[in-house]
């Protein structure tokens, strides 16, 4: 009876296959079609509860905000023709483009962006698009198609804050369950709309030929789901894929060998920072009441043991180690993908360890009971650390071992260990119940959030991750937060970076580059003279065109 | 009368197991470290309201059952909070009420999300057990027919060759070789092919199915071939085997006729127990080939300690494993009608 079935189970699947062959030869023009492999995928399409960054990167080819963020790091005017701004820089004045559609057909005007900005500055729980808005005190629509912000104070980055907030057709997003609303149907009137989007599969998006800046030269871009990267190298390397977001830095020297395919590295769109975070949350500055348990070492809250572990920290053998050369070395929180923000006037500690035992032996550190571990000057106790770092980190546990091999030879000794994610979390801040972490940072075009990260202010809030305390830091943070002139907030920013530097407040290993690599044979145009990388970015997605 | 005694007992057994799941589901994920309001928005810019609108919004500000207010850290609370206000009985009432949840971190209802990844599970795996309880019957019975001849020697070793292959590595070998004879390597379809006619989005869908199923089934086969095998073994030795050869059967007979049921039951168990863990899906192979199934959401679920998705699909998992035990118990008694009396 066995045999009787699977010869009928062997005919279905030979009748099945034989179909699958006949589905490959299609007759109908085929619309020309970008396909885009990555790791990731959205969270969901409605902007008010997205949090991943492929959430990010549909919006900002399916919507329009006031301002489009350049790959250099600038802004220009995008949904506005024109702003004005009262004297005294609490009245922004936005001249709305006029002619400009949603991919439904109905018109955007200012309307839809006041009550965009007001439905985000409304709900108090989109966790992105809320703090954007704090400093608006009303945001008004004018006929004239006008959009009018009053400010509740200046601010040096209105650009900054607007140009994430994604203006919503109202006549569908006004009387929807904000955070329940799936947004399947992805209305917006960017130079892409959607046209069918499944969880973890793809994305498919069609061009908005009718756009009102340049339509895009494609037909259709579709992202597709990787979710192995072994994968996605495979998928460009068959031509499954005409391009890849990422891949590990292990691919990119075989990717580099091959035949019709480049590969580009360089600052990614969101710039990322590696740190070693030091501990030096003491005693007296312990956020007792927001749950501080401060039980870091009292060798980290002096400078002289920082900065011998900063000079005992060989950053150009962990980056060819760690990232195979993929990374430039790091000095602050700043990364150097932020362009002007990113001071790099600064001279990085000398990896040297003589110079570094030195430090340590004049601070009196000296090894009293001869167990090759250095003691506390009263000899309390020895100088062990202990390190830990997210689990779910590729590169952290192998700069942990680059470091405990250099800052071993200063007499330092570590207690390694890999934490779950959130454990952590609840271990750094603002509970201080760690030594010393390995963890990181994506940043935003701007600089004032990880300027924010060490600020006094911050340290019972659980953002501050060091404990770093310094009233003339803190000043010259809301110095710059008001300081309406570029040139001098830049100045006040580089300042900020020379401080912290000098106080050694974290040690930066690194700043990591993205790699990204595209199929030469089917398409061209790409912009990769930027500072930043970014193919998926609508920057390239409008101007590429296929090969002839 | 017995075989109805047997059955009601199995089947109240099933239903107390399934209500001790429940029970101890929500327990579980509610002693992880981490909180839920947070996981994945680590941001100074979140906002203390923010994180407290959405405590409110899905429920985490009740306390966790009376007397608790959270399990991790262990917070004792009042013991006089209404109980119907806790989050136990909330999720027990929404549960009787066939309501799962709204997920944590897409905000979609938790019964679409796993509908959804559920069929792509049932479509992958159900195709690879069955080509694999298939090829392993048949190649077990092959070997044992043939015992100790070159067929069963060369049978014998690639089935614990297939059996011993890490998953995971044997799925990238097969997704290389693969993608270079043009076999799609990720998905569940071609996306853009939802418009074209029924026939060519399911050819479609078999070519993506192809390099997933064909690593399922190596797997698995190797498992069934050898217990096939060394269980057709034993019973091919027993004196009524040598009977029925004595009464001149040929062998296709004798193995049809009386060998091969007797032969089928440690099979059954093995395949029921695989059939039940079906539904949890294949996360080695799911990551490998990116294929949408119920594996990776829960291992997505348990990351962004999404606890709506985690219940509903430890709930689907160990119910789908009831059940199946449940249908090999009554096979059993089937196959073997002393098991009854026990």
């Amino acid at each position: 009876m066995f045999l009787k079935k699977s010869v009928t189970l062997t005919f279905v699947l030979v009748t099945i296959l034989s179909l699958a062959l006949s589905a490959c030869g299609g007759t109908a023009k085929q619309p020309v079609t970008l396909r885009i492999g990555w790791a990731g995928s959205p969270d969901t399409l409605n902007p008010g509860t997205a949090v991943l960054a492929e959430a990010w990167s549909i919006f900002e080819l399916v919507y329009d905000s006031m301002y489009d963020l350049q790959l250099d790091g600038s802004y220009t005017l995008d949904l506005a023709d024109s702003v004005t701004t009262s004297a005294d820089g609490l009245v922004w004045t936005y001249k709305i483009h006029d002619g400009i559609k949603f991919h439904d057909g109905t018109p955007l005007t200012a309307e839809d962006v006041a009550f965009s900005y007001n439905f985000y500055k409304d709900n108090v729980d989109f966790p992105y698009m809320n703090p954007y808005t704090s400093y608006f005190d009303t945001v008004e629509a004018t006929g004239n198609n006008e959009v009018v912000i009053t400010l509740t104070e200046p601010i040096p980055n209105i650009d900054y804050q607007l140009v994430f907030l994604y203006v919503l057709p109202k006549h569908i997003w006004e009387g929807v369950n904000p955070t329940e609303f799936e947004n399947v149907e992805m209305i917006g009137s960017g130079p892409f709309k959607m046209v069918e989007y499944k969880q973890n599969e793809f994305v498919h998006l069609a061009a908005n030929k009718d756009y009102f800046r340049t339509p895009p030269v494609i037909d259709e871009a579709i992202f597709q789901t990787f979710e192995n990267q072994d994968a996605l190298v495979q998928a460009i390397k068959t031509g499954q894929v005409d391009l890849i977001t990422e891949m590990p830095n292990t691919a990119v020297a075989t990717l580099r060998n091959e035949p019709n395919i480049a590969v580009v590295t360089g600052a990614p769109f969101a710039p990322e920072v590696t740190d070693i975070i030091l501990n030096q949350c003491s005693q007296e500055s312990c956020p007792v009441d927001a749950g501080g348990v401060c039980s870091g070492h009292p060798a980290l809250q002096d400078r002289n043991v920082r900065l011998a572990l900063a000079h005992a920290t060989d950053k150009q053998k962990i980056i060819d180690v760690v990232l195979l050369g993929l990374g430039t070395p790091g000095l602050t929180l700043i990364p150097d993908g932020l362009g002007m923000w990113y001071n790099n006037a600064l001279q990085d500690y000398e990896y040297n360890i003589p110079q570094a035992n030195q430090i340590l032996d004049s601070a009196g550190y000296k090894d009293a009971n001869g167990d090759g571990i250095r003691d506390m000057p009263d000899g309390s106790r020895p100088l062990t650390f202990r390190l830990n770092w997210p689990s779910d980190s590729i590169n952290a546990p192998r700069t942990a071992e680059l470091l405990s091999e250099t800052w071993g030879q200063i007499g330092v000794s570590l207690q390694m260990q890999a934490v779950d994610p959130d454990a952590l979390t609840a271990q750094c801040c603002p509970a201080f119940d760690f030594d010393i972490m390995i963890w990181g940072w994506g940043s935003d075009p701007d600089p004032n959030l990880l300027l924010g990260v060490m600020t006094t202010d911050q340290i019972p809030t659980g953002s501050s991750e060091t404990g770093y305390s310094n009233p003339q830091y803190d000043a010259l943070y809301n110095q710059q937060a008001t300081e309406l002139d570029k040139d001098q907030r830049k100045a006040l920013v580089w300042q900020m970076q020379q401080i912290v530097h000098d106080d050694v407040v974290y040690i930066i290993p690194f700043y990591p580059q993205a790699t990204q690599a595209y199929r030469t044979d089917r398409f061209t145009g790409w912009i990769t003279d930027k500072p930043k990388v970014a193919l998926e970015d609508v920057t390239s997605l409008v101007v590429v065109k296929p090969v002839k | 009368m017995k075989r109805y005694q047997y059955l009601l007992k199995k089947v109240a057994w099933s239903f107390f197991t399934i209500l001790f799941v429940l029970v101890l589901n929500f327990l579980l994920f509610r002693v992880l470290p981490g909180d839920p309001a947070r996981a994945g928005v680590r941001d100074p810019r979140l906002k203390k309201e923010a994180i407290e609108a959405i405590r409110v919004r899905f429920g985490l500000d009740k306390p966790v059952i009376n007397c608790f207010e959270t399990l991790n850290p262990i917070k004792v609370g009042s013991c006089t909070v209404n109980p119907l206000d806790t989050q136990f009985f909330i999720y027990v009432r929404n549960l009787l009420q066939g309501e799962m949840g709204i997920s944590f971190h897409s905000n979609r209802p938790v019964a679409d999300i796993l509908t959804e990844r559920l069929w792509n599970t049932i479509l992958l795996i159900g195709a690879g057990q069955i080509l694999a309880i298939l090829l392993g019957v048949v190649f077990g019975i092959l070997a044992a027919w043939k015992a100790r001849t070159a067929i069963d020697y060369t049978a014998l070793l690639s089935s614990l060759l297939a059996w011993s292959l890490p998953t995971f590595w044997l799925g990238i070998i097969l997704l290389f070789w693969g993608s270079s004879h043009g076999l799609p390597i990720g998905g569940k379809a071609t996306p853009g092919t939802s418009t074209l006619p029924l026939l060519q989005q399911w050819g479609d869908v078999v070519r993506h199915m192809f390099l997933p199923t064909l690593t399922y089934t190596i797997v698995y086969m190797g498992e069934y071939m050898l217990i096939m095998r060394s269980s057709l073994l034993d019973v091919l030795a027993e004196d009524y085997i040598l009977t029925a050869k004595a009464k001149g059967l040929n062998t296709f007979q004798i193995l049809k006729d009386h060998a091969l049921k007797n032969a089928m039951l440690p099979l059954v168990t093995v395949i029921a127990i695989n059939l039940g863990f079906t539904v949890a899906g294949a996360l080695q192979i799911e990551a490998v080939f990116s294929w949408p199934g119920l594996g990776g959401a829960i291992y997505e679920a348990v990351v962004r300690r999404d606890f709506p998705v985690l219940q509903g699909a430890f709930l689907l998992i160990a119910v789908s494993v009831i059940i199946a035990n449940l249908i090999a118990d009554l096979t059993y008694s089937y196959l073997d009608p002393r098991v009854q009396s026990e």
